[in-house]
């Protein structure tokens, strides 16, 4: 099995989606052919803003004012403790119900520093991303990724603790592996898949 | 201290003592018995709130413990799914699956299927022998891992089965030959796969016959490289005993406390007394300790066999729970803490028991103490009572002495005021009784004598007719023995024969009957008088037996009965007085005899002297006339003849009106103004009447029931009586009235009156105060009887100087019919 992994630039877009949607199975373009649809980072920035947008209008204006009065607060295991989801389950329960949809689209939040291992990077290009991210927190990491046979296209966008409850709980998980997070801090990224084929 | 059993309280039921003891003992028992069973069941309540909450915060921590465990088991499982070869290789199969022609694919498959089941060589190297089971040895052996990744001794050893199937749920790679082929259709590989996403599937405990255990299983995705989609399924069946029995079995409180883990079926993975595998024995308690959140109940029953009130707290694995049966609201697993409530409560039944005691404790004494605060108090209420019951019979000598210094000393002291002031009143009370008494007796005594003394028989008997009392005199008048006659009937020892007997029992009911209106019986008086008459003896002798009379012996009494006053309650009493009047009668007999021979001689001699005078004038005037030639004295002497004549036939007339019988005794009603018309025109008719006023005063009366012929008589001989007394000439009034029906009749003349010696002697018969001739002297003796006859009364008024007034008084007669008959004369 082989596998491709390229890594482009966010400037170098449309090279790689030329090449993408000339070739299924090719990292090679010889061509380059006029633009047809809505380029895929396009579609994940969208995707992202929607995305994004969501979960803070969640975080702001029902979990920090509930909790703010003290009527219900945010827990991890909110099923279990009459509470609300935490905004990062809030993301990824919804990624979970778009999958499980069978649109093709995902998206999944990931971090080197994951306190459930399946939240760790699983590409290449993720880990490069998140690494990137170091220094670039606020370009995206997009490039095109294979399994197999299969192409898709990847964005990572950097996520940030934009309130104190993302803090608290990384910092005091049992399973958490770094525990020195700051407001503010780039705690991970969110990935965003949309198949190619 | 007086003794406890005094008869005048054992006759009251309880006792004053007692009743203060029971009182005592009531005010301590109830509040203790209050405050006990308010601590038992507040320090219960209490207890089962601290213990539950301390179960639910046990049960809570187990859970998290629990949970991480599993978390760990699956992250360390997850690292085989993430190994590059192992998602390289399935991705290779998936895309050659893709690829692949299906209509050859499948015959391919089943053979596989074939050649798995039947064990052949090839096939069972082809997956327990490719890198990927290769992997999973090493993974399993822990030669794959780093060092600190290392798969635990109890993990491994739990760790039942170990495969990996493809996309297609097809056997891909295993540790063993023991998993089956194709999985595509068992519920944890639909969970895992869930459609190509993904996801942790934990399944419930079941029984695995391959690897004779309870087991539980997690199935992870394989994903692919992007983590985008499911390339294959880790599958690892793990024995729930060995996997958690570490972990839970050293979790141990008290002699029972201790956790264990149940899936939501209530089946039980892991507890310390219970095996694996068997369901709580209540299954009313599983929706209980399954809630979704942490919490502790107060159960009928305690999951393990056990009845009785079951404190239990209970925690879900949260991690877990998400993933077993593919979701939370698939069921999860729940930690479940209890311990015995024997156990449980034994400290506040402890307790309990310790107070129980003091309390007994504290009773006895109370009751001790209840005894002598009691004793302290009784005692001087018994001497008080004894005091009480002596004064009653007057005996209590000394005062009473009692110092309690309370209201019971006051009382005493009352008592013995009290007891002074009752004898000082009753010595005044004896000393009066004494006087009384000796009074009583003196009188009685004195009423014994008089009544000894008094010649006259007095007898005194009850309502029953029995003897009470005998004078002296009775009993000599009876012959009876001293005392002989007491209690006897009256009526035994009179020696009577029936008639007179039954005429003292008829005048005794009558007195009785008069008793209520005490009217004294005065009928027979006149009736005795009446039969005094000598010319009407016959017709009006009553029979002896009616006269109250009796004779005993040669003795003859008039016999009167008296009611006597008699004691309130007892019966009435009488007394019959008896009075000789044995020679009172004789003297009367012979007084009346003599006056009957001598009122014969007197009308005898009356007779003649009336009827002799006329005659020798008659006889002087006949031999007159014989020798008289001239014829005109002749004529005057016959006129003489006439004169006398008329004067006998007048005298004859008086004789007959009182000798004959009445001719009629039909009685009628009659006019009484008539009678008395008729007879004053008779009367004037025969008498020089010239100088004579007559004044009628006549009102309109009732007629009266009578014979007119002898009422007119009796009008006749009175107006006669008055006209002679007159002379003929002066004022005479008649005067009718009717009252109270009663007709009274006067008749008054303004004579020279009559004398008042001889008033009571004008009825007599044959007294007359009129010369010899001028009148028979029964005139009015004629009259009153025949006034008597018809039931009414005469008498004569004379007041000094005014004349005689004749009162005659006859019943009206209301209901008769004014009947006139023709005026007879007589």
């Amino acid at each position: 099995m082989r596998l491709t992994l390229t890594f482009v630039r966010a400037r170098s877009l449309w090279l790689a989606l030329a090449l993408a949607c000339a070739s299924t199975y090719s990292s090679q373009a010889k061509d380059v052919a006029p633009p047809t649809g809505i380029p895929p980072d396009k579609v994940a920035d969208f995707v992202h803003a929607v995305l994004d947008a969501d979960r803070t209008i969640y975080t702001n204006q029902v979990v920090n004012r509930m909790q703010a009065k003290g009527i219900v607060s945010a827990t991890e295991h909110w099923e279990h403790e009459n509470a609300l989801p935490l905004p990062a389950q809030f993301l990824q329960h919804s990624g979970k119900l778009v999958a499980e949809s069978g649109r093709g689209i995902r998206y999944r939040l990931i971090s080197l520093w994951p306190i459930y291992q399946r939240n760790a990077p699983a590409t290449d290009l993720e880990r490069k991303a998140l690494e990137s991210f170091a220094q670039t927190p606020d370009r995206p990491f997009t490039g095109i990724v294979t399994s197999g046979r299969k192409q898709y296209f990847q964005a990572v966008y950097s996520d940030r603790a934009t309130s104190a409850a993302c803090v608290k709980c990384h910092n005091n998980h049992p399973l958490s592996p770094k525990r020195d997070f700051a407001l503010h801090d780039v705690m991970g990224g969110m990935t965003i898949t949309i198949p190619l084929d | 201290m007086t003794s406890t059993s005094h008869p005048l309280s054992k006759a009251l039921g309880w006792g004053l003592k007692r009743k203060l003891i029971v009182s005592m003992l009531m005010v301590g028992v109830i509040p203790l018995l209050l405050g006990l069973s308010m601590a038992f069941l507040q320090g219960s309540k209490e207890i089962q709130v601290v213990s539950g909450e301390s179960f639910q915060a046990l049960a809570t921590e187990a859970a998290r413990k629990l949970d991480l465990l599993v978390a760990e088991e699956v992250a360390r499982t997850s690292r085989i799914t993430v190994h590059p070869d192992i998602v390289r290789a399935l991705e290779h199969r998936r895309d050659a699956l893709h690829t692949s022609d299906k209509n050859a694919a499948l015959p391919a498959l089943v053979q596989e299927r074939a050649r798995w089941a039947a064990r052949d060589p090839a096939a069972v190297k082809e997956i327990t022998g490719n890198p990927t089971a290769l992997l999973l040895q090493g993974f399993y052996a822990g030669a794959q891992s780093e060092p600190d990744q290392l798969l635990p001794q109890v993990v491994r050893a739990a760790t039942k089965k170990l495969f990996v199937t493809d996309v297609q749920g097809n056997l891909f790679a295993a540790l063993t030959t023991t998993p089956s082929f194709a999985h595509a259709d068992n519920v944890w590989w639909k969970g895992a796969f869930n459609r190509g996403v993904g996801q942790l599937y934990i399944e419930d405990l079941h029984f695995d016959e391959q690897a004779n255990a309870y087991v539980f299983s997690i199935s992870l995705p394989i994903m692919d490289s992007l983590r985008y989609e499911v390339v294959g399924v880790l599958h690892r069946v793990i024995d729930a005993k060995e996997f958690f029995s570490p972990s839970t079995h050293p979790i141990r409180f008290g002699k029972t406390g201790h956790v264990m883990l149940v899936d939501s079926r209530g089946t039980v993975l892991s507890c310390p007394i219970l095996p694996t595998g068997v369901r709580l024995s209540d299954l009313s308690l599983i929706p209980q300790v399954t809630a979704r959140e942490p919490g502790w109940v107060t159960a009928d029953s305690d999951g393990h066999g056990g009845q009785g009130t079951a404190i239990i707290g209970f925690a879900p694995l949260p991690e877990t729970s998400r993933a077993t049966n593919g979701a939370l609201e698939q069921g999860g697993w729940h930690t479940f803490v209890w311990q015995s409530s024997d156990e449980l409560f034994a400290p506040i039944r402890h307790l309990m028991m310790w107070m129980l005691i003091l309390a007994t404790i504290a009773l006895g004494l109370l009751a001790t103490l209840g005894y002598f605060a009691a004793s302290r108090i009784v005692t001087p209420v018994r001497r008080l009572q004894e005091a009480a019951r002596l004064i009653g019979r007057g005996e209590l000598q000394e005062p009473i002495q009692i110092h309690t210094g309370d209201e019971l000393e006051d009382l005493a002291i009352e008592f013995n005021r009290m007891n002074t002031q009752l004898e000082a009143a009753f010595a005044g009370l004896n000393t009066q009784v004494e006087e009384k008494t000796q009074e009583v007796q003196y009188l009685q005594k004195s009423t014994d004598q008089v009544l000894d003394a008094v010649p006259t028989p007095i007898i005194m008997i009850d309502q029953k007719g029995l003897i009470q009392y005998m004078n002296r005199a009775s009993q000599e008048a009876l012959q009876t023995q001293d005392h002989s006659w007491s209690g006897r009937p009256l009526f035994d020892v009179l020696p009577l024969d029936e008639d007179h007997l039954q005429a003292l029992r008829r005048d005794l009911r009558l007195v009785e009957g008069h008793t209520a209106s005490a009217q004294p019986r005065l009928d027979s008086e006149p009736a005795q008088k009446e039969a005094r008459d000598p010319l009407n003896q016959t017709h009006t002798q009553a029979s002896s037996s009616s006269r109250p009379e009796l004779r005993i012996g040669s003795h003859l009494y008039h016999y009167e009965w008296f009611p006597l006053e008699s004691r309130s309650g007892a019966g009435k009493r009488f007394g019959l007085v008896l009075r000789d009047t044995t020679d009172e009668t004789r003297l009367q007999d012979q007084l009346i005899q003599a006056e009957k021979s001598g009122s014969l001689d007197v009308l005898t001699a009356g007779i003649g002297h009336e009827l002799n005078n006329p005659l020798f004038g008659i006889l002087g005037l006949g031999e007159a006339i014989q020798e008289e030639g001239d014829l005109a004295r002749a004529k005057g002497y016959a006129q003489d003849i006439v004169g006398h004549g008329r004067k006998m036939a007048a005298i004859i007339r008086d004789f007959t009106g009182v000798a004959t019988r009445e001719s009629k005794n039909q009685r009628v009603p009659v006019d009484v103004t008539a009678q008395l018309d008729q007879a004053l025109a008779i009367v004037q008719t025969s008498h020089d009447c010239l100088g004579l006023n007559v004044q009628k005063h006549y009102v309109a009366v009732s007629p009266v029931t009578a014979l007119p012929d002898q009422l007119r008589l009796a009008f006749i001989n009175v107006l006669t009586n008055a006209i002679q007394a007159m002379s003929g000439r002066g004022d005479l009034w008649l005067t009718t009235d009717e009252q109270d029906e009663l007709i009274t009749i006067k008749i008054r003349d303004n004579g020279p009156g009559i004398p008042k010696q001889h008033l009571g002697k004008v009825f007599d018969p044959f007294y007359t105060t009129k010369g010899q001739g001028e009148g028979s002297g029964l005139g009015l003796t004629v009259a009153q009887r025949l006034i008597k006859k018809f039931g009414g009364e005469i008498r004569l008024e004379s007041p000094d100087g005014q004349g005689t007034t004749c009162v005659i008084t006859l019943p009206a007669d209301k209901a008769g019919v004014r009947k006139e008959e023709p005026c007879v004369s007589p």
